[in-house]
């Protein structure tokens, strides 16, 4: 998930911004929301029995 | 300025054949589009991801997919939507597909504790070159700096 958070930060970061401190403060926004998404999903689903 | 006087000011920039054909490099070679174009920090940022990407989810014993229309109408259609994704990598996929890597039915490879995140990262990096190749095209065709 990490990787992969990574790779797809660095991708939408790259393309959707167009200087250097804005593409990097987009990036870690991404990585982080995926981060922070894919965990609490993982909780959530943890505790569904089915 | 009211909504008439703004239609009226926008006018119809031709895109040039050369966008085109970086947009066609890119989705061919990931990378390509941007390294013909002289921006090779961002070809090997982009290009990179999306190499890693795949190759990372051949090495986790992800499944490339491919039409197979000895099946039911069904599972043809359903195999569509990824094959597209997948073919994001063009000539990755067309490497794989010429060297029968990643599209055999195999349940061995299938039972792996990683397949199906081999699958996730054979996908995301088509659905990332797209978005590469994307821009590119719009770098090429002066929409981007």
């Amino acid at each position: 998930m990490v990787v992969f958070a990574l790779l797809v930060a660095v991708v939408f970061g790259t393309v959707a911004r167009d200087t250097i401190p804005d593409r990097m403060k987009y990036g870690a926004k991404v990585f982080a929301e995926f981060m922070v998404i894919g965990l609490a999903l993982a909780w959530v689903l943890y505790f569904i029995p089915f | 300025m009211t909504k008439a006087e703004r239609s009226h000011d926008t006018k119809t920039v031709a895109t040039p054949p050369q966008a085109w054909l970086m947009g066609t490099a890119g989705w061919f070679f990931p990378g390509a589009g941007h390294l013909l174009q002289g921006h090779w920090g961002r070809a090997l940022v982009l290009g990179g991801a999306v190499w890693v990407c795949f190759i990372a989810g051949l090495a986790m014993g992800g499944h490339l997919f491919s039409i197979n229309f000895g099946e039911e109408q069904s599972s043809v259609l359903l195999q569509f939507p990824p094959m597209i994704a997948n073919l994001g990598t063009g000539l990755l996929y067309g490497l794989c597909w010429l060297l029968d890597i990643g599209f055999r039915d195999d349940p061995v490879q299938a039972a792996r504790a990683t397949y199906e995140y081999g699958n996730t990262f054979l996908l995301i990096a088509g659905l990332l070159n797209y978005l590469c190749m994307l821009d590119a095209f719009d770098i090429s065709a002066g929409r981007k700096a």
